[in-house]
């Protein structure tokens, strides 16, 4: 490594020269009506030489003597090519445009012009990702990209979000896309080990950025190679521009509460919940009419007077709040962005909040006209608490349903209820007690950080290193007090877990455009350059129980007795030598690209360390051609085609290895055993994909939009592979199969009306994709994973279940069919077979669409999120609706009053027997429910105040907004128990309660 | 023009140098090794490796799903010793209904739990390394857990051998392989196979340590038991004979029973103890241990049938470690356990193999041949429990019924008593404790048995087509 950096530094001295002569040009630039454009972009055509206008749209720039053309940009106006001949006066009117075609976007190492762009890319701005009431940017994004599936089944301030682009490609190794900020790939997902969830992302604060590109195809992603194959999301963060200092404040407050509730799925009250048990109890002869009730008593409080709903008692109207501050300029030599953010969240389950501290500096500074340094630097601290999920006792979603209404959360005397005959030892405990005493939080501290240097060597080809950080420690604190609860048997327990991950990057780039050619038609642009990355993951784990009599003191540090105190680490190196890209353009008409890469991923086996990975495609800019000069219809039209061949090694670090691991201790002496079987032969998973691509602009642009084809086909898909349990293991990681993912993505923007005062946009998006197995492993005709199964010809998450047949009138018993054929039925649960083509968990389509309305400073926004064709499973059903089963605990509204009762009921229970009746309770269609919705993700009405207004005091923008976000929910399934969204497995669990959120804002600009 | 290309080759030469510079070194760059794992070869290179691997092996088989909670459980529930409360945490609850579903998790988890236990075993028995007394301790014991858990399996998948030796008995894995697709080897073959691992543990095996290791001595009882089962009743009393006169074990008196229950601490006097599982401070099951399900300080789902409580004497130090409920209480009216009571930091260990119990194999096995020797034997263990209560002087079935009977008392909630009603074709006669649908389970009910995994049957071709009849 030494030697490398000592390389690189004499590299970048040597080159670190002075340059030859300059003059100077100045001008000014406008838009048709004459009004000057403040911050249009100004550079010297094929360099980096370049400033900005001032608000008066005035430019002054230094030339090189060799420089020929000047490009005139800015956000929402056409770009303009200025010879400059020998001239040091320029002006320039810029026509608007409301598509911005010739904006630059950003691509797998770099940026490109729009009429260069061949891959399929969808670019999201970040007015539709500042001041969101969400924690992290991915949930921000949900429905405002075609294709881009955001799902997250938590409602958990801070939670993770599930995101799948273009489908599932992949079964063992990950199907999440590859984030990278700033050029550099970062650590996303839940990275916490002792918190039911949580989000890397949520450190980053989303009014830091200034643009994400979701790249979807092979040539967008290819430069990524072994990690493209899922998908890029690009993100760059703002970064200052040349002129006056400005200023920004952001804030806005409100309040959450739960966006979707069946009131058929809520708590029975203790009336409704003895009445079932009576009769259960009976119809189970473990008790008659004589003894129930002295049963119920004992058992379950009956008669106690007590009513106690613990849904309402264990949510909460969730407070919500932000705050951000940002500063941005600097001049033609220093630019800067720096800025500063709070944010906070209350979850609506008692126990859940999440609060954030942010900061972030971009500083650029030419050190002469060939010379840049730059510095990317974002820190976000994540502090948050998250109940637990699931069966867990101490969940308080679960003790909401579980506990009983006749077991009060309180004492008469107003103290908390801990002990028998209501929580004894061994019951389900008192949550709301364990959420006043106990300790679950997670703080996550993330430096995002770059630093490199760009020179120019000659005239278009640059050089460019960067070495990025992406630093995460998460520190994770538990505590179960003494008295009741998980801590109650070992008299109080805490936990410490320290889990660090850093990774580096460094890249390496040259980066040379040339125009070919006499009449130089041709542009050429190469990029040659390569990458090393590693990641260090770092774990340690300390725990003890036996703590004193109190709920003060809550640090492991104080229990008498230690039980866990370890360290262990988990490191992967990755490297890409070579990348490379090749792409020219003629006339603008034609683009045609290639990309090769070649990585080494530590994962694999000493014979299967290297992928190759390639693309190549073309776009057609027909709007560009002689023909098309005359007509008017077309504003754009655009053909793309593009193959290519990406990879996916995200599985564990170790697992081509054979490993015998220790900790299989006994009498504390240490033990070990084999923990798994090893793949030498283990390689990339390969991932080709088709795409085909229209972008067109129409009627001066007031349609436009974008239509792409793909097909994605992985082989070799990384497996756990079951294996048979006798062999003494449950999977081998290994190369298995194949799996295709076809779709379309559509994307449409319209303005129906644009006048001076008013206009309304719409903006529309849908995505469809089917998911087929092609192959799984040899000789094999299904494999069983879970809920689903997997078979070719099928989708990938399949659900194989049997078929509820409703209820037998005579006698109450649950009845399922025989088989798909669906002749006959059985009231034997083990006798029926399981289908293989009910349904499946995957949306068929997805999508988002947006309305926008202006009129002078009023603006309403509108933006809804839908998703259709999937089922969605009722995971804890069989308890709260299972006829019976877990009798002990509560039961929902809809258990009483569909319950059959007396023989010819056509009832859509079966008869209620305590503890179960007939296995009615087991997974089966009955537990399965349309996932179909419409939501209201986003409605916002605000106000900008007149120029005229705010100048007087100062200022450059006031705006004030309300908002509301998941306000309105429309399911097709009226029976649909938890909300729609319950991540891409479409699995409730239990979890902290999706919100709806209402808040008002301001921003300032001064 | 000059300068321009002199630029264009050093950058170019930069770059070439410092990527043959990375390329050099990029085999170790790609090189990482995990923190907590060795490759096998290096994990079982030395007689210390394998004893560290044994070590892996009795943590095994102190799983949830094995030892640690399930086998001990479903010996009791499944037969008519204790019965799941209706106030419960919902475990077992398919057990209490004898209604398992084709894909309980338990029994799964059980399996998959042995099979993982057995590739541990099969590691170490398959070592090269040979020839010290340490080594041939170590794998002595290896065997006489393989055959511990072979035996587990077989009375819980497959039919009883006194049924027939020749019906379909569980897969026979003795070597590591992942491509290995085993058939159900029969019955007969599992025994033969139990038998020979016991009968080279029994040679291999010279050191006793504590009660919480294998040692010759449990491989000899457990030998009287699998002989037991086997209907092999000289066999059984030739090993129970040997273990009684020869290994210096005893059986725990009536003085020191409670303590001998209270003690959460492997045993190093030879004190009824042969063989258990231990569990202590760090290492255990924690809520999903056995004591957590049994205890009114646990879950306490797991409750005594009232008519077996019924039959213990006043004057039986057993008695006490059971206990009414009174009015008031949660879960009233029901009789608890406390037989484990180290539920919060060192837990109670799962005893599997006990002095008593070779008494009563000796006493059953000697019915036929002896009767005298038999009331002997069991007036003996009688005598260490009640000692007031009058000798047994029954003969033939009737001294069967009352061994049958102490067993039935003796090893309550240490998962025995549905594999004796199993091995003598019993029906299982349930108290009206449990649900009413479930309280007379024939013996030709197919629920008797558990289900072979769905996991096996998706993954071996070779098993096709052997499920138990019932799934």
């Amino acid at each position: 490594m030494r030697k490398l950096t000592v390389m690189l530094l004499v590299c970048l001295i040597t080159i670190g020269q002075a340059w030859a002569q300059t003059r100077t040009v100045t001008g000014k630039v406008t838009d048709e009506n004459g009004a000057p454009i403040a911050g249009a972009s100004v550079t010297v055509k094929g360099t980096n030489v370049g400033t900005t206008t001032d608000d008066a749209g005035v430019f002054k720039l230094d030339v090189p003597a060799t420089a020929k053309t000047l490009t005139i940009s800015s956000v929402n106006y056409r770009g303009q090519d200025l010879a400059i001949g020998s001239r040091t006066t320029l002006d320039a009117v810029l026509a608007a445009q409301s598509s911005n075609l010739d904006e630059v976007v950003v691509t797998a190492y770099g940026t490109t012009k729009k009429p260069d762009v061949v891959g399929s890319i969808a670019k999201v701005n970040s007015e539709v990702l500042e001041n969101r009431p969400f924690t992290s940017v991915d949930k921000t994004l949900q429905g405002q990209v075609a294709g881009l599936q955001v799902s997250s089944g938590s409602g958990q301030p801070g939670a993770a979000t599930d995101i799948r682009i273009r489908g599932f490609s992949s079964i063992s190794a990950g199907n999440a896309p590859l984030w990278v900020v700033d050029g550099i790939p970062i650590l996303t997902g839940d990275a916490s080990r002792l918190t039911t969830t949580a989000n890397l992302l949520s450190t980053l604060n989303p009014n830091d950025i200034e643009s994400i590109s979701v790249l979807k195809d092979a040539q967008a992603t290819s430069l990524y190679g072994s990690r493209g194959a899922n998908g890029v999301i690009v993100v760059t963060t703002k970064s200052g521009k040349a002129g006056k200092t400005k200023f920004t404040f952001d804030t806005e407050v409100g309040y959450s509460d739960i966006a979707y509730q069946n009131p058929d799925y809520t708590p029975a009250n203790a009336a409704q919940y003895f009445e079932l048990t009576r009769e259960g109890l009976i119809n189970a002869g473990i008790a008659n009419a004589g003894n129930v009730d002295a049963i119920m008593a004992s058992n379950f409080g009956f008669g106690n007077g007590q009513d106690f709903n613990w849904l309402e008692n264990t949510t909460r109207r969730g407070q919500q709040q932000q705050y951000n501050i940002g500063m941005n300029g600097g001049n033609d030599k220093t630019t800067f962005n720096l800025s500063g953010g709070y944010f906070r969240q209350e979850g609506i389950t008692i126990q859940s909040n999440f609060e954030r501290f942010s900061a972030a500096l971009n500083l650029r500074h030419k050190i002469n006209k060939k010379f840049s340094v730059f510095l990317t630097s974002n820190l976000g601290v994540a502090e948050q608490q998250a109940p637990l999920a699931g069966g867990a006792f101490g969940n308080p979603v679960l003790s909401s349903y579980f506990l009983l209404p006749s077991r009060n959360a309180y004492k008469p005397d107003g103290s908390f209820n801990i002990t028998a005959p209501d929580f004894g030892p061994g019951s389900l405990h008192n949550t709301i007690y364990t959420a006043a005493t106990d300790k679950r939080s997670l703080r996550q501290n993330s430096i995002r950080g770059t630093i490199g240097g760009e020179y120019e060597i000659i005239d278009g080809l640059k050089f460019t290193t960067r070495y990025g950080i992406d630093y995460n420690v998460l520190e994770e604190d538990q505590y179960n007090n003494p008295f009741h609860g998980d801590g109650f048997n070992v008299s109080g327990r805490a936990f410490f877990y320290y889990t660090r991950y850093t990774t580096w990057t460094w890249t390496n780039m040259l980066d040379y455009t040339k125009a070919l050619g006499k009449a130089e038609d041709f542009t050429l642009n190469v990029k040659l350059g390569y990458e090393a990355n590693k990641s260090t993951g770092i774990f340690s784990n300390v725990q003890s129980q036996g703590f004193p009599p109190n709920t003060a003191l809550i640090v492991p540090s104080v229990g008498a007795s230690p039980i866990q105190s370890t360290r262990t680490g988990s490191d992967y190196a990755f490297v890409a030598a070579p990348f490379s890209l090749l792409s020219v353009n003629y006339k603008d008409r034609y683009v045609i690209s290639g990309s090769y890469r070649r990585d080494g991923s530590s994962r694999f086996g000493e014979n299967n360390i290297w992928g190759d990975f390639w693309s190549v495609g073309g776009t057609w800019n027909i709007d560009r051609e002689g023909f098309m000069e005359n007509q008017r219809i077309f504003d754009q039209l655009k053909l793309r085609a593009t193959y290519g061949v990406t990879g996916n090694a995200n599985i564990g670090n170790y697992d081509a290895r054979a490993l015998y691991g220790y900790g299989a201790n006994y009498n504390q002496t240490t033990g070990s055993t084999i923990t798994n079987a090893g793949n030498p032969n283990l390689t990339w998973e390969n991932n080709e994909q088709y795409n085909f691509g229209i972008d067109f602009a129409i009627l001066k642009n007031r349609i436009s939009g974008s239509f792409d084809y793909y097909n994605r086909l992985s082989t070799d898909i990384l497996l756990n592979e079951p294996l048979p349990p006798t062999t003494g293991l449950g999977s081998v990681s290994n190369n298995v199969g194949e799996m295709v993912n076809k779709g379309v993505e559509l994307l449409v923007n319209v303005v129906p009306v644009q006048t001076r005062d008013f206009k309304w946009d719409i903006s529309f998006n849908y995505a469809r994709n089917k998911n087929e197995i092609k192959k799984i492993a040899t000789g094999q005709e299904q494999t069983l994973n879970g809920i689903y199964i997997w078979r070719p010809g099928y989708d990938y998450q399949t659900i194989f279940v049997r078929q509820w047949a409703g209820v037998d009138p005579a006698n109450g018993d649950p009845l399922w069919y025989v088989d798909d054929t669906k002749t006959a039925t059985t009231n034997n649960y083990n006798a029926a077979q399981r289908s293989r083509e009910f349904g499946s968990a995957t949306p068929k389509y997805f999508g988002g669409f947006t309305n926008n309305l202006t009129f002078k400073g009023i603006t309403l926004g509108a933006q809804f999120v839908y998703s259709g064709g999937n089922y969605v499973r009722d995971s804890w059903g069989g308890f709260y609706a299972g006829s019976g089963n877990g009798g002990a605990f509560g039961k929902v509204v809809r258990q009483v009053n569909e319950r059959w009762r007396n023989p010819g009921d056509n009832a859509t229970f079966p008869k209620y027997v305590y503890n179960g009746n007939k296995l009615a309770q087991n997974f089966s269609t009955f537990y399965l429910n349309k996932g179909d919705y419409l939501r209201l993700r986003d409605i916002t009405l605000g106000y900008n105040l007149p120029k005229s207004l705010i100048s007087k005091i100062g200022l450059t923008n006031v705006n004030i907004y309300a908002r509301g976000a998941n306000v309105w929910t429309l399911v097709k399934d009226k029976n649909l128990p938890w909300d729609p969204e319950q991540g891409v497995d479409a699995q409730s669990n239990l979890d902290v309660f999706i919100p709806k959120t209402y808040t008002i804002g301001l921003n300032l600009g001064f | 023009m000059k300068y321009i290309q002199s630029k264009i080759v050093l950058g170019v030469m930069t770059a070439s140098v410092m990527l043959a510079t990375f390329t050099g070194c990029k085999k170790e760059f790609l090189d990482l090794r995990p923190y907590t794992s060795l490759t096998p070869q290096d994990a079982l290179a030395t007689e210390p490796d394998l004893r560290v691997a044994m070590t892996g092996v009795y943590a095994g088989i102190r799983a949830t799903n094995l030892f640690g909670r399930t086998v001990p459980v479903l010996g009791d529930l499944m037969g008519d010793n204790i019965y799941q409360h209706p106030q419960n945490s919902n475990r077992y609850t398919q057990y209490n209904l004898m209604t398992m579903p084709v894909n309980d998790g338990d029994a799964a988890g059980m399996w998959s739990s042995a099979y993982n236990a057995i590739l541990r075993c099969n590691n170490i028995i398959n070592s090269p390394l040979t020839g010290t007394p340490g080594l041939n301790q170590i794998k002595g014991e290896a065997k006489a857990v393989r055959a511990l858990l072979y035996f587990t399996l077989v009375r819980f998948y497959a039919k009883p051998y006194n049924e027939s030796p020749s019906s379909l008995g569980v897969p026979i894995v003795l070597t590591f392989d992942i491509t290995f697709k085993p058939a159900r080897s029969t019955v007969g073959e599992v025994y033969d196979q139990i038998l020979k691992d016991l009968g080279e543990a029994y040679t291999d095996m010279t050191t006793f340590t504590n009660s919480s290791l294998m040692h010759k001595w449990a491989a000899r009882a457990l030998e009287a038991k699998v002989r037991l089962t086997r209907n092999d009743m000289a066999g059984a009393l030739t090993a129970a004979n040997d273990v009684i006169a020869n290994s210096g074990f005893t059986v725990a008196s009536a003085a020191s029973y409670g303590a001998y229950w209270g003690s959460a601490t492997f045993r190093t006097d030879k004190v009824e103890t042969l063989f258990e599982v231990s569990s202590d401070a760090v290492g255990n099951n924690g809520f999903d241990a056995l004591g957590y399900i049994t205890n009114q300080l646990g879950y306490g789902d797991m409750v005594v049938s009232d008519p077996l409580f019924a039959m213990f004497t006043d004057t039986d130090v057993r008695k006490a470690i059971y206990r009414q409920s009174t009015a008031g209480q949660t879960r009233h009216p029901a009789v608890f356990i406390e037989k484990f009571k180290n539920i919060a930091t060192d837990r109670d260990e799962t005893k599997l193999l006990r002095m008593s119990d070779v008494y009563l194999i000796a006493a059953e096995a000697s019915v036929a041949s002896n009767a005298t020797n038999a009331q002997n034997f069991l007036n003996y263990v009688i005598s260490r429990r009640d000692p007031s209560q009058a000798p047994v002087v029954e003969t033939g079935q009737a001294l069967v019924d009352a061994i049958i009977m102490e067993r039935r008392k003796e090893f309550l909630v240490e998962g025995d008593r549905y594999h004796d009603l199993n091995r003598l074709k019993l029906s299982v006669e349930r108290s009206t404790n449990y649900p009413a649908s479930a309280r007379s389970i024939a013996y030709t009910n197919p629920k008797r048995l558990l289900p072979i995994p769905e996991a096996e049957f998706n993954t071996n071709p070779g098993i096709a087509g052997q499920q138990n009849p019932g799934y």
